[in-house]
């Protein structure tokens, strides 16, 4: 069954591939630098004469953090169409009824990679990943990332990479490897403390809040509130609000916070907030304490923001890179996400450890 | 526009079709037995319409036809409450089927969502019909009216 569907995939691939090429002349020229300023005079503007970035804006993106090896940046229309068309037979897929009587799944796990952990998650109608490939200056792309120009983040220096080895499980799924929920470090079952900020409800996972802000699986909602002096960047998932202070100074040293400390200026019309003054709770992509995070906001219309970001840390990656993706506005509100409320999953898991200990006892006197 | 320019293209679709990767607020794995599938049917006796997850609450009906009341996680109701199914969506007293896997801690009647259905089949949030989710087109056999 499994290679059934293996094989119809490579099938679709390869004609998907083919219409491509007869229909994408486009398809691998570099694109036009995004806008740096926004256009025309129109645009809303605050009080002090600088843009409005004010809304609720839905970042829920198909398009990926990483491009797969020697791909271009630009997707023809035919190409993005078809990848828009596959993910949407996906969700009625995973939608469709199935059978009523059906058994138990496989003991030993389902085959699920990942998050899934061999036992699958939950049905889809849960989850809101997004329809669409990200468009910009009429271009679809590939990859969020733009510099490397592979579309990849660059290497892991060595220091990085020892680092890493200590506490990740080895495993060939990069979401899992780079998951802080799933390092083998010692005692990092042992209590609630030593897990990942994600699962204690303190910050959402996979760098929604940021920064650098990241699409993820569900609520994708970001609201912007401003002010001559402050800017807030409020995120739906687990409420993470960063606070931009305008034309500051960055805090000492020794004063560290999860998500940085941002702070903001003007460069014409766009907005650039800098952050650094990071804890090692977060560890965005492995990252040290010591990640730069340069995020430009400008906007390009009455509904969209431009989003880029810029980070760094010589201790983790052999050279900076960027990434860019629109965050368009919404009409939709912005639900509260008492996360703690009912935190079962993380007493779960930490009785699941207990479990596994016990386990592992009994294996010993044996 | 040769040989390799195929490849890639071809390995482009393969990787861009994968889709979102299953990443969520936890790890399923650490939480749940991949040894321990479960197949639960019963009436719905509460919802915990809450965050990080919602969690279902079943009189799952035993083969000896004893009942033990298990719990079943969901993902978070904002997505689901976006979309306009709301707590009437889902009543107590509604039979349903669960498949997943039981928590790790095996004295726990707690299992993963990975299928909730009606008996017939329907998923849950899409095969709703009369039970209060709004008649908008979403469910294909949706009563027209």
């Amino acid at each position: 069954m499994r290679g059934r569907i293996l094989t119809a995939a490579w099938t679709l691939a390869v004609v998907l591939a083919l219409a491509a090429l007869l229909t994408a002349p486009t398809a691998g020229q570099a694109p036009a630098r995004a806008a740096g300023t926004a256009k025309g005079s129109a645009l809303p503007r605050m009080p002090d004469g600088h843009p409005d970035l004010q809304g609720v804006y839905d970042i829920a993106w198909l398009t990926p953090l990483e491009r797969p090896a020697n791909t271009p940046l630009v997707l023809s229309d035919d190409e993005a169409t078809k990848l828009e068309g596959t993910a949407n037979e996906r969700r009625v897929r995973g939608d469709a009824p199935i059978r009523g009587d059906r058994a138990a799944p496989p003991v030993g796990g389902d085959g699920s990679t990942g998050a899934a952990g061999g036992v699958g998650g939950y049905n889809t109608f849960w989850i809101d990943p997004g329809t669409r490939y990200v468009r910009i200056e009429g271009h679809k792309r590939s990859s969020l990332i733009i510099d490397p120009p592979d579309g990849r983040i660059p290497a892991l220096t060595p220091s990085a990479q020892a680092r890493t080895a200590k506490v990740q499980r080895p495993t060939s799924d990069e979401g899992e490897r780079t998951d802080p929920g799933l390092e083998t470090a010692p005692g990092a079952y042992d209590n609630p403390e030593r897990r990942p900020l994600g699962e204690r409800c303190l910050m959402g996972f996979g760098s929604t809040s940021g920064p650098p802000a990241l699409p993820v699986l569900y609520n994708n909602l970001h609201q912007i509130v401003q002010t001559p002096q402050q800017i807030l960047i409020f995120n739906e998932m687990v409420h993470d609000a960063r606070i931009v202070r305008m034309n500051s100074e960055h805090l000492p040293k020794e004063v560290r916070r999860w998500m940085g400390d941002s702070i903001g200026r003007w460069e014409g019309d766009t907005l650039v907030v800098d952050t650094t003054n990071f804890t090692d709770k977060t560890r965005f992509r492995g990252s040290t304490e010591n990640l730069h995070v340069v995020e430009r906001f400008t906007r390009i219309d009455a509904n969209t923001l431009l989003y880029r970001f810029t980070v760094e840390d010589p201790e983790t990656w052999v050279r900076p890179w960027t990434a860019e993706y629109p965050w368009p506005a919404t009409k939709t509100a912005v639900y509260e996400y008492a996360c703690h409320e009912a935190n079962y999953a993380l007493e779960n898991i930490l009785r699941g450890a207990r479990q596994r200990d016990a386990e592992q006892a009994k294996r010993n006197k044996q | 526009m040769g040989t390799k320019r195929v490849v890639a293209v071809a390995g482009l679709s393969v990787v861009l079709m994968a889709g979102p990767r299953l990443m969520a607020h936890h790890a399923f794995g650490g939480e749940f037995d991949p040894n321990k599938p479960v197949l639960l049917k019963g009436k719905v006796t509460k919802v915990e319409w809450v965050n990080p997850h919602a969690w279902i609450h079943l009189a799952h009906v035993k083969p000896d036809g004893t009942t033990e009341e298990w719990m079943v996680e969901g993902g978070t109701p904002n997505t689901l409450f976006r979309r306009g199914f709301t707590k009437d969506s889902l009543k107590p007293g509604m039979e349903i089927v669960v498949d997943g896997y039981q928590a790790r801690d095996h004295t726990l009647l707690r299992a993963n969502g990975r299928n909730v259905t009606f008996p017939d089949g329907r998923k849950l949030f899409l095969g709703s019909s009369g039970t209060g989710a709004p008649l908008d087109g979403a469910d294909p056999i949706e009563k027209k009216k």
